[in-house]
């Protein structure tokens, strides 16, 4: 069925346009980094950039690359808006969110530039659906200035093996602890929780480990609650890098297949805990 | 207790990923360690923290029980699935013609007129063995029932229900060759016949092996022994798992006997030597199900070694 | 006053499960008017169930193999009776591989319905489950509160779309909004409007036909004269809306709405045998 509803004209243009055959593709990678209401989207000539942080320690960004749009253009150099994510992803599932074959929502999207609404026009099966999503002022975002260049350990994982043990952390703890060595342990997640605690080791010739670059022995603990939410993002991915910079900054990257095979990329990165001091560390039971 | 069955928590995953599991008691350590060797060489271990704590012991005699019957585990669970899951108690009966009835237990006439009342009756030839007073009823809690049902049916078992007069503990019973599964549960006194006094005497404290896995107050509520038989199976189960070391005094039914003998006050009625874990009559709802997942952990052990 | 009822054929016990499950989603308690031909549902349009309206009518003789009823008198042969719908529902719900269901009018400590469930067994004989389902026997001066309401005089009529699209389309827009502005034409165009703050959301259906009420009755007259682009609209409460969509399991054949301007819509979802009208009225 073509597409049958077109942008009213007007006289402002817009700055940023869009249209995707199969809105879940946009839908599903936005909620593996739900876990705010608000992200703040970044267009440019590459591709969409969704930003969603909390608590200033932990940042997610979604990228959803131009190619993966069958038409993808922005008429600036950059365009920045703050949107409520948990209205856009209710206007992007309005047909729902099963893929029952055959059946794919059109999606065509277009912003006028700063002030304006969103527009989403949706189509599935002749039934039109129009949304205005009224976006707001674009907030300061943190910079981790995590750069390749500092990173100190680097373990690339098939996600089938994190997604196991991220589903039964005990959540008991305040942190999960990752240990990233050269030598036994090699990797390491450990809680401390009200029962105990529980190791999860996995050795560096596991099947599961793709890649394995550890210079040194790093020892690094992370809200428990704030890593939860890349959980989503580690549902849909098919591999993980887990990267800590020289400060313990922690990067995870997950690779994303979606049903036509097209790769995108979902990233937390999260700030190490601060409370706990060297001396806490180094009395951890074992 | 939570904090072991976590471990446990996915049987289906268990099942697919645990190639090995290594169970220690590290006293000294305070800690119970377990560890599961997974594939991919992937090792999850879990130090888990234990308190010792004294063990609460049912003295009860299946034998002196006037009423007994036996059936295979499915039947009597098809036969509570007709109830709703919020249901606290059932009351069951023995009615004319060998029939049997489970029926929802509610309080009292005003509650009557207000709520569905659901009776299930099942014939004497559905069951193995029934050997019931006619007209007898006890009312006791269906939560726990049903968990103990999801074990006995899972490990395809018949369960044999002891029964006294309403008031007196009911005591369930499941036995297999390495399995030996008692479950007492404390049983409405009917309200008319308050005259007998609640029944006290009959709790005591035996000095226990320390290693008891009871560790918090809610598994008082419930008194559920597993114990092994030394004797008949081949696979020796594993000795550093506390479930499942072997009580003399409950597998030996004159040994307790005896014991109980020695501590009954002179006079008193033999009946009376049976005892309720409750005190008094008010089922407390709040019991979490920890029988049946106590029980599917210790088959799943089972299965490792 | 007696009835008594069986159900022995398992396809149309499933179907009356379904109707009753139905009515148990949309109504926490109701009234079940039995006569010597019909079943009926009822929910009467009161203020305490924010106007919401309910009136389903089923054949008996599509659904029970026996059916007996006595009235309470011969010149009314009638029983009006209160239940709790989801009683009923429970209680079928254990009926799903029965051999026979007895539904039956009884007096044991209270009037009961009382559900007798005929199941099949490991031995000879069958497994008997009886559900008593306490009920209040409505007296005949309070009847006239249970009469059937008249299809208003709607602006438009129009066939609904399918069924489960618009359940997933309004089940989005509640989590947006708490009501919802629904508005068609006489060109077979029905919307959905949601608009807040932060969001505005109009779903679009056509070709959806209306259906031809011309010869029904002369009160129909409104809808005459329209002009067939002209969009008539009520705003309605979401979650009433929501309850019909994802409440109901008949299955409906046909399916249809009747809109008069900001006071009320109509719905009717009929099956071969079974029909069910609700009745939402427009927030101010």
């Amino acid at each position: 069925m073509p597409f049958s509803a077109q942008p009213p004209a007007s006289g402002e243009p817009y700055v940023l346009t869009a249209s995707l055959d199969n809105a879940r593709h946009l839908s599903s990678l936005l909620r593996a980094v739900h876990f705010r209401d608000h992200a703040t989207c970044f267009a440019t000539a590459n591709g969409l950039r969704v930003t969603v942080e909390d608590a200033k320690c932990i940042q997610a960004n979604a990228f959803i690359q131009a190619e993966i749009f069958q038409e993808f253009a922005v008429q600036e150099e950059a365009v920045t808006f703050r949107i409520n994510l948990s209205v856009l992803l209710d206007c992007l599932t309005i047909f729902g969110t099963s893929s029952l074959p055959g059946t794919s929502t059109a999606l065509r999207m277009c912003y006028r530039g700063y002030g304006s609404p969103l527009m989403l026009f949706l189509e599935e099966g002749g039934v039109v659906t129009v949304c205005k999503i009224n976006t707001e002022e674009p907030a300061e975002l943190l910079d981790f200035d995590f750069c390749s260049t500092n990173v100190v350990n680097k373990i690339i994982l098939q996600s089938e093996g994190l997604r196991e043990a991220f589903s039964e952390l005990d959540m008991t703890s305040e942190v999960l602890q990752i240990t990233t060595s050269p030598d036994k342990p090699y990797f390491r997640l450990s809680t401390f929780g009200n029962a105990g605690s529980a190791h999860l080791d996995y050795p560096r010739d596991s099947d599961l480990m793709e890649a394995f670059h550890c210079s040194q022995t790093q020892t690094n603990r992370y809200k428990i609650s704030l890593l939860k939410p890349s959980t989503k993002a580690l549902a849909l991915s098919c591999k993980v890098s887990i990267r800590t910079d020289a400060q313990g900054f922690l990067s995870l990257q997950y690779m994303i297949r979606n049903e036509d095979g097209q790769i995108c990329f979902v990233e937390y990165y999260c700030c190490p805990d601060e409370d706990i001091t060297e001396a806490k560390l180094h009395r951890r039971d074992s | 207790m939570k904090s072991f069955l976590g471990i446990f928590r996915s049987l289906p995953l268990l099942e697919k990923t645990v190639e090995k599991c290594l169970i220690l008691l590290r006293p000294r350590a305070s800690r119970l360690v377990v560890q599961l060797h997974c594939k991919y060489g992937v090792t999850k271990t879990h130090n888990l923290a234990f308190q010792e704590c004294e063990r609460l012991q049912a003295v009860f005699d299946t034998q002196r029980c006037a009423s007994q019957l036996c059936a295979p585990a499915r039947v009597l669970a098809e036969a509570v699935v007709h109830f709703p899951p919020t249901l606290a108690e059932v009351t069951l009966g023995a009615g004319p013609g060998g029939k049997l009835s489970l029926r929802n237990y509610v309080e009292d006439e005003t509650e009557l007129k207000k709520t569905m009342v659901t009776e299930l009756w099942l014939a004497e030839d559905e069951f193995q063995t029934v050997a019931v007073v006619p007209g007898s009823h006890i009312t006791f809690c269906l939560k726990e029932f049903r968990g103990l049902l999801t074990f006995a049916e899972a490990s395809n078992l018949p369960l044999t229900i002891h029964y006294d007069v309403p008031g007196r503990p009911v005591v369930f019973t499941l036995d297999d060759a390495v399995l030996e599964v008692h479950l007492v549960l404390a049983t409405l006194s009917d309200t008319e016949s308050n005259l007998q006094p609640p029944p006290t005497n009959g709790v005591s404290h035996p000095p226990a092996p320390s290693d008891d896995f009871a560790d918090d107050l809610e598994s008082y509520m419930i008194a559920m022994e597993t114990s092994a038989y030394e004797e008949g199976s081949g696979a020796p189960p594993s000795p550093t798992f506390p479930l499942r070391t072997p009580h003399p005094a409950e597998s030996d039914p004159e040994e307790e006997e005896e014991e109980e003998e020695e501590g009954a006050v002179p006079g008193t009625p033999p009946h009376k030597k049976f005892c309720s874990l409750f005190f008094g009559s008010v089922l407390m709802p709040r019991g979490p199900s920890l029988a049946p997942t106590q029980e599917v952990l210790a088959e799943d052990s089972d299965n490792e070694y | 006053m007696r009835f008594r009822a069986k159900i022995v054929d398992l396809a149309c016990l499933n179907h009356f499960s379904r109707v009753v499950n139905t009515i148990a989603k949309l109504a926490k308690a109701c009234t079940l008017r039995l006569t010597a031909g019909k079943l009926y549902f009822i929910l009467s349009d009161k203020v305490a169930n924010g106007g919401v309206g309910m009136w389903c009518e089923l054949c008996q003789g599509n659904f029970f193999d026996e059916f007996q009823m006595e009235g309470v008198a011969p010149e009314h042969n009638e029983i009006y009776l209160e239940v709790v719908p989801e009683n009923l529902s429970r209680a079928l719900k254990t009926a799903q591989s029965a051999k026979a269901v007895k539904i039956k009018l009884t007096n044991k400590h209270c009037p009961c319905l009382r559900v007798a469930v005929e199941l099949p067994s490991l031995s000879s004989s069958s497994r008997i489950v009886t559900h008593d389902i306490p009920v209040g026997v409505i007296p005949r001066r309070l009847w006239n509160d249970f009469r059937e309401p008249n299809v208003p005089d709607f602006d438009v009529s129009i066939y609904l779309p399918v069924l489960k699209t618009m359940k997933t389309v309004v089940e989005r827009m509640k989590n947006l909004s708490n009501s919802v502005v629904i508005e068609a034409n006489l060109s077979g165009e029905m919307n959905l409007k949601i608009e807040t703050d932060l969001v505005s959301v109009t779903t679009h259906f056509k070709d959806l036909g209306n259906p031809p009420w011309a010869s029904v009755d002369e009160c129909q007259d409104s809808a005459q004269d329209r002009d067939l682009e002209s969009m008539a609209e009520a705003r309605i409460d979401i979650r009433k809306l929501q309850q019909l969509l994802a409440g109901q399991q008949v299955n409906p054949t046909k399916a249809l709405c009747n809109i008069v301007s900001k006071r009320i819509v109509h719905f009717i979802l009929l099956h071969e045998d079974v029909s069910l009208q609700y009745f939402i009225p427009a927030l101010a």
